[in-house]
Order: structure tokens, then C-alpha cells, then sequence
């Protein structure tokens, strides 16, 4: 007990993440799939693929290219840039906390994290791979890797597949879990002294007459910040505007051709603004995409799917004019029925900010005080 | 792919958690001519707040039902609004909700709401969109709109203060001084001499404001004369009633009669059996719509595709914020089911409503 | 002890039968029926106030998506609310819904007026068993 105790500490120590069982503080125990069961080595080993730069097309693209650790696991970038610096069309969301996920992509066209893992290796812009052949073959002769992929699902080198692969990433991403941050503290752990008095009445603002809550949930005994659901909140609808009959007609007939949904929005920028359509073909989620989590948000910029606001500033303002930057841009008539404009004093919008702020975990601390 | 088989893989897996844009090519033969489509909007209730500010809640229902509307493909051959444009039947309500629609792609055919008749008795609505009961055909099928929100000339002609006021007494849903709606002898005359020229195995579709059927009179959701309409439309083979005003999925089978109620663009009604203090009678078929989250405003409202076939009507409710549901005419039970709900073992905890 | 305790207060009881109908926790029919229609008052107001008298200031009001107060749910509070992240009494949900649909100034929770809306709405779901919790 005791040692293991030790070794936690130590893996803790050395990751700077938690990986113990226990959740942090505000956070509930994370979803482990019965098919893919948490263990030391097979973490160790996803962290390694994780980082691993010889599964794309040039040799310089990881996982943690676009998910740094030092980044609170993105790359503060407004699109990713992949292999050859290609660029996608969607900002890189964080990992951090991804274990709780009910979808992945800002359109989640993937159920879970493992199926997530197995796309950026071949996107067009992002690895560069023809196909997971090359990066299995990278594997299946590095002597470190056969050992490990051994030692953790039983396989010889020849039985090593991209299912192996994306499982133990999966397993490494599931311990990258952070809450503890001054609002957990005040919120759950009774520390009334956690949070400022701005960040207080910018919890009230969140709750109250920001209307976020709404969607970034708070619960009584624990807050994802997400509701894992998809909404058209406004950002990037002028990119298509006027023309989203044509865009999405020639997505669907693309897509009844045999196109691949994840290269498709991601190299081609008006059919990226189609958001959850693009998956469902549901003409009543056009320009609609996932809540992303808040944990961590005043270190994980710049925002948006399209990483269109670089300030928290900017998104509060974003949202006090009902989905839209500036008080005389257009509203989009596909515009989710919860976005409206907020009348939010500039007193209020500060505290606002205050408080998205408090929701920094201490690991991260350092990237906001760098900024 | 025939129709059933269409149904059995494509639209059940569709309509899961979504309808596909490009559903009508795939469940369309070319050979079948008489198939066709047309979109369903009702019940936006625009209302001036003061000279051109408007609740901006229900303009963005109607906004969104339009945009959404223009995005089907291939089009619809029509629109049918279903009535309550306005919320007060003012003319800036009836002209700003009329600017709005006037977005869409396609030919719209207007059914009047009470909300749009009780302060001048329809005139301006008359004014901007023509006659407020008529018919016409369409690819076989025999479109008749009625205006069934009419009531006892005694209530409608009292002493009123002003039109406005009597408007308001009408738009209180629950009102007790209200009065139950009519189709009224003079239309129900005029729908007999319609009717007469058409044949018994003319596909008929009836489009009206209120529920042609008796649901719970405390809300209007009543037609008083619906069993002397019955009795006229009860000749033919095949007869659908689509009505607005209850702002809820509701349908029913009475007779050769196929009901289907469309969603509001603008905000749900609970159903009447959620009133502990008095009786209703929501039909045993109908699989309700789920319990709305009001903080998403869009929750539980909606608008409708409706596909037409062998002169039956398919009825696709697009429900942003919620999954889209499909209640459709099944041949073999002879009666409207949900695709994917109807069970009682299928049914999820949005849909008890209490 | 508990025994002496209870004999003490039935004797008490006992007493005050004997002394006739001067004690504070004693009312007669007229009492129930005077206190009932103070009541009605109460809930009579809260319709009002249900029924487009509440001063909204963008003309929405509570009957608009609650006739008869239908589909509020009293005898389910306390109870958890999405909108606003923790467990909540029937007075700030229906703050919530002045707030926002209403879009109108919130009402402090021993306001008249939030007595009154509360009384008409209970009322409107009298006989109804308590289900705390329930969504």
C-alpha cells in the first residue's frame, strides 16, 4: 500500500499530472471503458506514441505537436498546423480533461478517445500518412516498442494494430486530468479565501446573467464546464453566409460519393463551418459545435473552434452581443435559441473574466503567469 | 429502394438523431410521380414590444425555421403556414412576421390563427394574404384550408371595448371567459360544395388552425363542430388534418382521418394532462415531444417536412436543440406511428410529462 | 421520566378542556373559512400578476408557456435546475424565468409579489403528492 502510494506520488511527480484513481477536486471519478482497462504500463506506453514525432509524413509531427504539455496541452495556435506547417481548419482543443468527453472533435464525428486518436496520423494536414502501415511498421521495429506492446496487450510484433496503438494514447489521455483550480477550492473544498471578490461576482455572473452555466455546467458536487452538447453560437457563420444551401449540398453529395468526413472539414474551410451537420446531416445543427470544457480556458488560448477570439475579453464580448464580436455584425439565423445578447455592465464582464481565471489548475499556473 | 425497405434502413437510422438533407432523393423513385414534399412552419406569435422592437425570442424562431427551411434538398414544392403569425393580430406584427417569411425560397399558402383574427375579425391578415378559407390541388392530392378558429357569434360580436380587447380575452390560452373554436355553419357549406366535386379516392389533406378534434376544451385545444367536419371528409379514402396552435406533437387516428399537430416556431405548450385540476384527453397514440429546457429557447419548438405518398402524409419534425422525430402513416396498423418511439418499451423520461 | 413528562401534559390537556375556549391554538369554522379567503386573495393576485401583470418589460409573460400554471412542477422542489448549477427552491427558478424569458428585474425571495405567484401556482397544483428532487 504504502509503496504504492510512493510510486503514485513519484509518477505524479514526474508527469506534473495526477494519475492516481482518485479525481481532483471538482472533477467525478473518469469514465474507464471495459475494453481498454487503465494500467501503469500501458499509460507509460500511450505517453510515449503521444510523443512520438515518426508517425507523420515528415517526422516532426506528435500527438503533443498540437497538444503541448507546456501548452496546458494545446498549442495556443488559431488552427493547427501539421505536417510541411499545413494548416487545418480547427483550433486544437485541450487533452486535459478529454476523459470525460461523451464526443471528440469540435464536431464529435468520434465516440471516444481512442476512436479520436486514430485520425490526426492520416489527415491530410495533420500526420501526412497514406495510412497506418508506416507508423506500425515504425513500431514493430523499435525493439523498446515491441517489448512494451508485449508486455501490455500480449502481442508479437506482427499482431501490433492501429487498435493497440490508439488504446494505450487513450489510456495515457485518461490520466491527464486537472481540477483543484481556486474555484474547486472555494467551490467544493469550502475555502472561502480561494477566490477574489471579483472572481465571486464573476461566479455570479456566470451563473446569473451571463446565462453560461447553462452549457459550461456547474453541478452541486462536481462541474465538467461542458454539457458535451453541440450548439451554433455564432462564431465563424460569415465565412458561408448566404451560401450555406450550396456548402452544404456539395458536402453531402461529396460525402455520398465516398469523402471522409474528418478530411473534409479539415481541409476544406467552408465545410468546416458546417460543425455536427457535417456527422448527422441534421439541417437544425449547421454551424454547431461542442461545448468545450472552461477548465484551464485563461491558459488554453486562443478560443473558438476556429480560434477566431484571442481574448477572454473577446469572448465575453462575443457573448454580451449575442454572438457576434462587434454590436453591428449580423446574427446568424441558425444561431442556438440559448445566445442572446447579455447587457453585461463593463464592471460585470471584468468579474466575468475574473472568475474563467479562477478555473486554472495549478499545473498550469506558470503558462498564465508567462503570458 | 422501395419505400419500406427505405424506412426499415435509411430513415430509421437516420432519423436516430437526424434527418438527411438529401432524404427525399433517396426515398424517391423517379418513376413516382405523385410523390412530393412540402414544409410545415406555424405559430411564431411575433409581437411588438414598441414601435419596431420585437420579442426577439420568437423572431428568431421564425428566423431559424426559414433558414433551416431554405437549406432542404431538393426544395419543397410549397410552404403551408399553419396560423398565429401575430400574437396580438396587430398589422406591424403581421407585416414584420410576413418580412420575415418572405425568406423563403418558396411559395407559402397561409391558414389563420386566432391570435391573427380577433382583433379586426382577420381584415388586415385578409388584406395582405387573400381569402382565410380555400383549396386548390396539388399532383393528385386535394389541399383545403380552413379557418377553424371562428366562434359563437354571441361571444364574438359582445360589447367589447375594442378589437384589442377582445383579442387579449382570445389570446389568454387558459382563459375562463374564453369561447370554443368553430369551423361555423357558412365554411362547413362551403366545404360541402367543395368536397362534392372531388372523388372518394382523392387523396384530401385539411389544414387548419386548431386541433379538428376534441382534445381539452379549458385550452382550445377543440374544434366545437369537429364531428360535423368528420362527417363531411367521412366519404373519402384518405384524409389527413394537420393543425397548428397546440404547439406540441400530438396525433391521431379517428376514422379514416389521420391527424398530426406541427410544433410553434416560437414556444411549447405543456400538455393538458400536466393541468392536475381538470380532465383531457391527448390521444393514446400520440408519443409526446420531450420535456423542453427552457434556457435553450429553440427547445421543443420546431418546424415540419411533410412527404406525401400514395396520398398519405409523412410528417418530419426538425427540433433544434432536441432530436428530430418522424410520424409517419403505417398501412399495415392503419394509423400514424412514431419511427422510432411509438413502444411503450422505446419511450425515454423526456417524454413523460406530469 | 418520559412517562411523568407525558402524564404532565395530558393533565394539562385535561385543564385547559375544563377552563373552555380561551387557548391561543384553538379556531372555529368562520376562522378556517375568513383564513381561507385571505389566501384566495393572495392567489387571486399571483394570477394576476401570472397572467400579464407581472410589469415584464418585453411583454412575455408567465401564462405564455404555463397555462394554468401547468408544467412548473411545485411539488418537485427543492430540486436540482440546470440553469442555475445547484439545488434551488421554486422562488429562484421562477426568478430565473422573470430573468430570462421575461427578461425583466428578479424579485427578492419574501417579496409580495413572489408569495403571491408562488400561492397561485401551488394552487393551481393542489392535491398533487410531494416529489421532492423529481425532474
Amino acid at each position: 500500500m504504502s509503496t504504492m502510494r510512493t510510486l503514485a506520488v513519484v509518477v505524479a511527480l514526474a508527469t506534473a499530472v495526477p494519475t492516481a484513481a482518485e479525481p481532483p477536486l471538482g472533477l467525478p471519478p473518469v469514465p474507464i471503458p471495459a475494453d481498454n482497462p487503465q494500467t501503469e504500463a500501458k499509460v507509460a506506453l500511450g505517453d510515449r506514441l503521444f510523443h512520438d514525432k515518426r508517425f507523420s509524413a515528415d517526422g516532426k509531427v506528435a500527438c503533443s505537436t498540437c497538444h503541448d504539455r507546456e501548452k496546458a496541452f494545446t498549442d495556443h495556435k488559431p488552427v493547427s498546423q501539421g505536417f510541411r506547417n499545413l494548416r487545418g481548419t480547427r483550433n486544437a482543443p485541450t487533452v486535459v480533461n478529454a476523459a470525460y468527453m461523451k464526443t471528440l472533435f469540435w464536431d464529435g464525428r468520434e465516440p471516444d478517445l481512442e476512436g479520436q486518436a486514430r485520425q490526426p496520423f492520416i489527415n491530410p494536414v495533420e500526420g501526412g500518412l497514406p495510412d497506418h502501415e508506416p507508423m506500425l511498421d515504425v513500431i514493430r521495429k523499435d525493439p523498446d516498442y515491441v517489448k512494451a506492446f508485449k508486455a501490455v496487450f500480449g502481442v508479437e510484433p506482427g499482431e501490433i494494430t492501429i487498435d493497440h496503438v490508439v488504446k494505450a494514447i487513450a489510456a495515457f489521455e485518461r490520466t491527464i486530468l486537472s481540477g483543484n483550480s481556486p474555484f474547486d477550492r472555494w467551490r467544493y473544498g469550502g475555502e472561502e479565501e480561494a477566490l477574489t471578490e471579483a472572481q465571486k461576482r464573476g461566479f455570479e455572473v456566470f451563473v446569473g446573467k451571463g446565462r453560461c452555466v447553462s452549457c459550461h455546467v456547474i453541478e452541486q458536487t462536481q462541474a465538467l464546464f461542458t454539457d458535451n452538447k453541440f450548439h451554433n453560437i455564432g462564431v465563424g457563420f460569415k465565412k458561408i453566409r448566404g451560401r450555406e444551401f450550396e456548402v452544404a449540398r456539395e458536402f453531402i453529395r461529396a460525402k455520398r460519393r465516398g469523402a471522409d468526413v474528418d478530411k473534409t472539414v479539415l481541409t476544406k474551410p467552408e465545410a468546416s463551418e458546417l460543425g455536427r451537420f457535417a456527422v448527422t446531416e441534421d439541417i437544425t445543427q449547421v454551424g454547431a459545435f461542442k461545448t468545450p470544457t472552461l477548465r484551464n480556458v485563461a491558459v488554453t488560448f486562443p478560443y473558438m473552434h476556429d480560434g477566431s477570439l484571442e481574448s477572454l475579453e473577446d469572448v465575453v464580448d462575443f457573448y454580451n452581443n449575442g454572438g457576434r464580436l462587434r454590436e453591428d455584425d449580423p446574427v446568424s439565423p441558425f444561431l442556438s435559441g440559448g445566445i442572446r445578447p447579455l447587457d453585461l455592465s463593463d464592471q460585470e464582464k471584468k468579474d466575468l473574466v475574473a472568475f474563467l481565471e479562477a478555473l486554472t489548475s495549478p499545473e498550469y499556473d506558470r503558462i498564465a503567469e508567462n503570458r | 429502394m422501395n419505400r419500406r425497405n427505405f424506412l426499415k434502413t435509411g430513415l430509421g437510422a437516420a432519423v436516430a438523431g437526424a434527418l438527411p438533407m438529401s432524404l427525399v432523393e433517396l426515398a424517391w423513385g423517379a418513376k413516382d410521380s405523385e410523390r412530393f414534399t412540402f414544409a410545415y412552419i406555424s405559430d411564431s406569435h411575433i409581437t411588438q414590444i414598441k414601435g419596431n422592437r420585437f420579442v426577439r425570442n420568437w423572431d428568431r424562431g421564425l428566423i431559424r425555421a426559414v433558414a433551416e427551411c431554405n437549406l432542404l434538398d431538393p426544395r419543397p414544392d410549397f410552404v403551408i403556414y399553419g396560423g398565429d403569425i401575430a400574437q396580438l393580430g396587430k398589422p406591424e406584427e403581421i407585416d414584420h412576421g410576413l418580412e420575415i417569411m418572405s425568406g423563403l425560397r418558396d411559395k407559402v399558402h397561409y391558414v389563420m390563427g386566432e391570435h391573427d383574427y380577433y382583433v379586426d375579425l382577420g381584415e388586415y391578415w385578409r388584406k395582405r394574404l387573400g381569402p382565410d378559407w380555400y383549396s386548390f390541388d396539388h399532383k393528385g392530392v386535394h389541399f383545403i384550408v380552413l379557418n377553424s378558429i371562428l366562434t359563437y357569434p354571441e361571444w364574438m360580436h359582445r360589447k367589447w371595448d375594442s378589437g384589442m380587447a377582445r383579442m387579449k380575452e382570445m389570446a389568454r390560452l387558459d382563459n375562463p371567459n374564453g369561447s370554443p373554436f368553430m369551423v361555423g355553419e357558412e365554411q362547413r357549406k362551403w366545404l360541402a360544395r367543395d368536397l362534392a366535386k372531388v372523388s372518394h379516392d382523392t387523396p384530401i389533406v385539411v389544414c387548419s388552425h386548431s386541433p379538428l378534434q376534441k382534445i381539452y376544451k379549458g385550452w382550445n385545444f377543440w374544434t366545437e363542430d369537429a364531428e360535423q367536419i368528420h362527417k363531411l371528409l367521412a366519404p373519402f379514402e384518405k384524409v389527413t388534418v394537420i393543425y397548428g396552435h397546440v404547439h406540441q406533437i400530438q396525433y391521431n387516428q379517428l376514422g379514416n382521418i389521420s391527424f398530426y399537430a406541427v410544433m410553434a416556431t416560437a414556444w411549447p405548450w405543456p400538455y393538458p394532462n400536466s393541468y392536475a385540476q381538470a380532465d383531457s384527453r391527448l390521444p393514446k397514440l400520440t408519443v409526446p415531444m420531450n420535456r423542453a429546457d427552457p434556457f435553450f429557447e429553440r427547445d421543443a419548438t420546431g418546424w415540419q417536412f411533410i412527404d406525401v405518398h400514395t396520398g398519405r402524409a409523412d410528417v418530419h419534425y426538425f427540433l433544434p436543440s432536441n432530436s428530430n422525430r418522424s410520424v409517419v402513416f403505417d398501412e399495415r396498423r392503419g394509423h400514424p406511428v412514431d419511427t422510432r418511439y411509438q413502444e411503450l418499451a422505446a419511450r425515454i423520461p423526456p417524454q413523460n410529462h406530469y | 421520566m418520559k412517562r411523568s413528562k407525558s402524564n404532565r401534559w395530558r393533565a394539562g390537556c385535561v385543564a385547559a378542556l375544563a377552563l373552555g375556549p380561551v387557548q391561543a391554538d384553538e379556531f372555529t369554522q368562520q376562522d378556517l373559512e375568513r383564513w381561507n379567503q385571505e389566501f384566495m386573495e393572495v392567489v387571486r393576485e399571483g394570477d394576476r400578476l401570472f397572467h400579464g401583470g407581472f410589469p415584464s418589460k418585453n411583454t412575455v409573460s408567465c401564462d405564455q408557456c404555463h397555462p394554468n400554471a401547468s408544467n412548473t412542477h411545485p411539488e418537485t422542489y427543492p430540486k436540482f435546475q440546470k440553469q442555475l448549477g445547484e439545488v434551488v427552491p421554486l422562488w429562484r427558478m421562477i426568478n430565473w424565468c422573470i430573468q430570462n424569458p421575461l427578461q425583466s428585474e428578479p424579485l427578492a425571495a419574501d417579496d409580495a409579489r413572489m408569495t403571491a405567484l408562488q400561492a397561485y401556482i401551488h394552487w393551481e397544483r393542489r392535491g398533487v403528492k410531494l416529489e421532492p428532487g423529481k425532474h
